[in-house]
């Protein structure tokens, strides 16, 4: 239980969402911090314009009357200059819809106050500016804190101001609103975190799956999820190229390791059948030296199947150290010929060279007289007595050279033709258990060939000519 | 008992061959399937070992075609491939025991013991017939507790006559179950070999048990 949430807390899917919820939580944070800010300065912009203005639209309509109160003088209208200030600013305070607190001192004398200020009075604040503007707490004011603009000329100051407390209040209701949102910011962001990540990590469980499921038995099975072009896409892609170079790779290790116990199961066979029966009950001397006769040829056979085994194994994985030269064909085919004349003197077929190309190939000598002579060596066994084999090249088309190994004889079967050259593939038939071939000679040439970016092919007519021939690349 | 073995690989065959004999089997040799068809077809065996990949006609078309001709002789296959797939599609094609190489000889013979036991009652190695018992194993020959010492070719006929008792069998059929087919059927060494045995079963004892029926052949059985 606590390791399986120990691992939960590890996934991605839970970090995912954690970085991703709190991201959201700071964004949140954050915007509600700017909006509060950005608001607040806002309004109290707007609030100081409109105080401003109005504290300019006063000292305005004073101005206009020319209403000098410094020298004001009584007249059948006015007897105070209290009431001419009134008067002047009726239409002010008539307009007066945000309900400021307006005041108007003259000489340090209040001439004028909106009703709505009370007993409470605002008090002059020393400042250099013409017009000062000031944001504080009037403790006279009930200690509401205000925003006023005064301004002063040399006998009087006209200050008009606003409680900024309903702006205050708006706003923190607005800061509230946010924090009290930030818990389920959060929790809506975990669950749509949660989502998202499981969504976008559903693939990769998906892939875990299926890795998990993959094994050395089911490796043509694919991740699905190619097809998206996405990170995942290409992950799986490359995952599954990784799966087939994989079963490439043991599927070669298999056949090697299936051919060759196949391979060496007949001699093997043989080794414990005849040993079997030889102690099974007393013998001649005679028949135990058969026995053992026997069973040497048959620790050859093997020896000469694993011999070839660890080669073809070694070819196939380039461990072979290979050093190919030019040289004239007619020349190495006369060669080769004259090296292993001696194989058909038993069967009394003379191995001929014919070979006037005039022209260079570029070869590991030693391996293609191991290939040839494997061919060769064939040739002979199954070819027909008193005979001929023959080694011919030709020039095959503009770019390659043919390199045939012709005997006549029994052939091979037509179904056998094509599957000849298969990696242990053994024509099954009696006559090669009587000249006791090895199945690996043609897979040793084939490997050979191949490495040589040549190719190989059979042509036999039964009781006929049978041709094994190699095209090379010429060389320059 | 006679043994058909159908191998390829010419020293397989022939150590098998030579085994077989030391267990008091005959056996002869085919060479590859054409001629595993022929001889199968025109002898009679007891048992037929066969490899399955073999020149001309595989072990597997072998089979089909051996049974398509009715031919129901119990047929042990011998292979390399040891894979499911290659054992069932020989079962079903008609081989009744399979055995992959390399094999050990002594399993090779128990289970050709267990083919010929198919057609008959005993589940044992030895053959019973009255107070006449065969010990398969060890080829040793019992009346009444008392041993019966036999030439191994004695033993092949009193065996093939126990294995079949109460059924008359003729002196061709016995010929054809205990020799190969290189021995010339116009001898009469069979009826040397078929009166010594008798000899040696009936005399110092109270019953007869092996027969002479008159221009048919010889049947063992008890007759009570």
């Amino acid at each position: 239980m606590f390791q399986k949430f120990k691992l939960f807390l590890s996934s991605t899917r839970f970090k995912t969402t954690i970085w991703y919820s709190t991201l959201f939580l700071v964004l949140e944070l954050l915007l509600g911090i700017f909006i509060y800010l950005y608001l607040y300065d806002n309004l109290m912009d707007n609030l100081d314009i409109a105080l401003k203005t109005q504290a300019k639209g006063i000292l305005r309509l004073v101005m206009e009357k020319h209403m000098d109160i410094d020298n004001f003088v009584p007249d059948s209208i006015y007897t105070d200059p209290a009431d001419l200030v009134w008067d002047v600013i009726y239409n002010e305070v008539a307009s007066n819809l945000r309900n400021n607190y307006i005041q108007i001192n003259f000489k340090n004398k209040i001439v004028y106050k909106s009703a709505n200020l009370n007993e409470d009075t605002l008090s002059f604040k020393d400042k250099k500016e013409p017009m000062n503007l000031f944001y504080f707490t009037d403790t006279t004011l009930s200690q509401k804190p205000i925003r006023c603009v005064q301004l002063a000329g040399n006998n009087y100051k006209i200050f008009v101001a606003f409680p900024i407390q309903h702006v205050t209040q708006t706003l923190n209701s607005l800061a509230h609103i946010f924090i009290l949102l930030a818990p389920i910011f959060f929790i809506i962001s975990i669950l749509g975190g949660a989502l998202i990540s499981a969504k976008s990590l559903s693939r990769i469980d998906a892939i875990i799956k299926k890795t998990e499921e993959i094994t050395a038995l089911n490796l043509d099975e694919k991740i699905i999820g190619e097809k998206y072009s996405d990170e995942y896409g290409r992950l799986v892609k490359k995952m599954n190229e990784m799966i087939s170079r994989i079963k490439t790779s043991i599927d070669y290790m298999n056949q090697f390791s299936i051919s060759a116990a196949h391979e060496l199961k007949t001699p093997l066979t043989i080794l414990r059948g005849e040993t079997e029966i030889a102690l099974k009950s007393p013998k001649l001397p005679e028949e135990y030296i058969e026995v053992l006769k026997s069973n040497y040829e048959e620790t050859l056979r093997l020896t000469k199947i694993i011999d070839n085994l660890f080669f073809i194994s070694k070819i196939d994985h380039s461990l072979i150290d290979i050093k190919k030269e030019k040289i004239n064909l007619d020349e190495y085919l006369q060669n080769t010929v004259n090296n292993l004349k001696i194989i058909g003197v038993e069967k009394n077929i003379s191995l001929v060279a014919d070979s006037r190309t005039n022209s260079n190939v570029e070869i590991d000598k030693e391996l293609m007289t191991q290939a040839l002579s494997n061919l060769i060596d064939n040739a002979i066994k199954y070819g027909e007595e008193n005979n001929v084999v023959t080694l011919k090249g030709d020039i095959f088309d503009y770019n390659r050279i043919k390199i045939s190994v012709l005997n006549k004889g029994e052939g091979i079967p037509q179904e056998s033709v094509s599957k000849i050259f298969d990696r242990f593939y053994r024509v099954e038939s009696s006559r090669n258990r009587k000249t006791g071939g090895v199945g690996l000679g043609l897979s040793v040439v084939k490997a050979i060939v191949t490495w040589h970016n040549a190719e190989i092919y059979a042509k036999s007519i039964p009781n006929g000519i049978t041709e094994f021939y190699i095209l090379l690349p010429k060389a320059a | 008992m006679r043994i058909l073995i159908i191998e390829d690989e010419k020293k397989v065959a022939s150590f098998i061959k030579k085994g077989l004999e030391e267990e008091y089997f005959v056996a002869d040799i085919a060479g590859d399937g054409k001629e595993g068809l022929k001889l199968s077809t025109s002898e009679e065996y007891d048992v037929i070992i066969m490899d399955i990949m073999l020149p001309y006609m595989d072990g597997i078309t072998l089979i089909k075609e051996i049974r398509k001709r009715e031919i129901v002789t119990p047929v042990l296959m011998l292979t390399v491939n040891d894979s499911i797939k290659d054992k069932v599609e020989g079962l079903d094609a008609g081989a009744d025991d399979y055995l992959t190489k390399p094999f050990a000889f002594e399993e090779l013979i128990a289970r050709l013991r267990a083919l010929l036991r198919r057609n008959e009652n005993s589940k044992t190695s030895k053959l019973t017939v009255g107070d006449l018992v065969l010990d398969l194993q060890s080829h040793r020959v019992f009346r009444n507790n008392q041993e019966i010492i036999l030439t191994p070719k004695e033993y092949s006929i009193l065996e093939y006559l126990m294995r079949n008792s109460k059924k008359v069998i003729s002196r061709t059929k016995l010929i054809e179950h205990v020799y190969d087919y290189h021995f010339d059927t116009e001898t009469n060494i069979i009826d040397v070999y078929i009166n010594k045995v008798r000899s040696k079963i009936n005399t110092n004892f109270e019953k007869p048990l092996i027969h002479t029926i008159r221009g048919i052949g010889y049947v063992l059985k008890d007759d009570d």
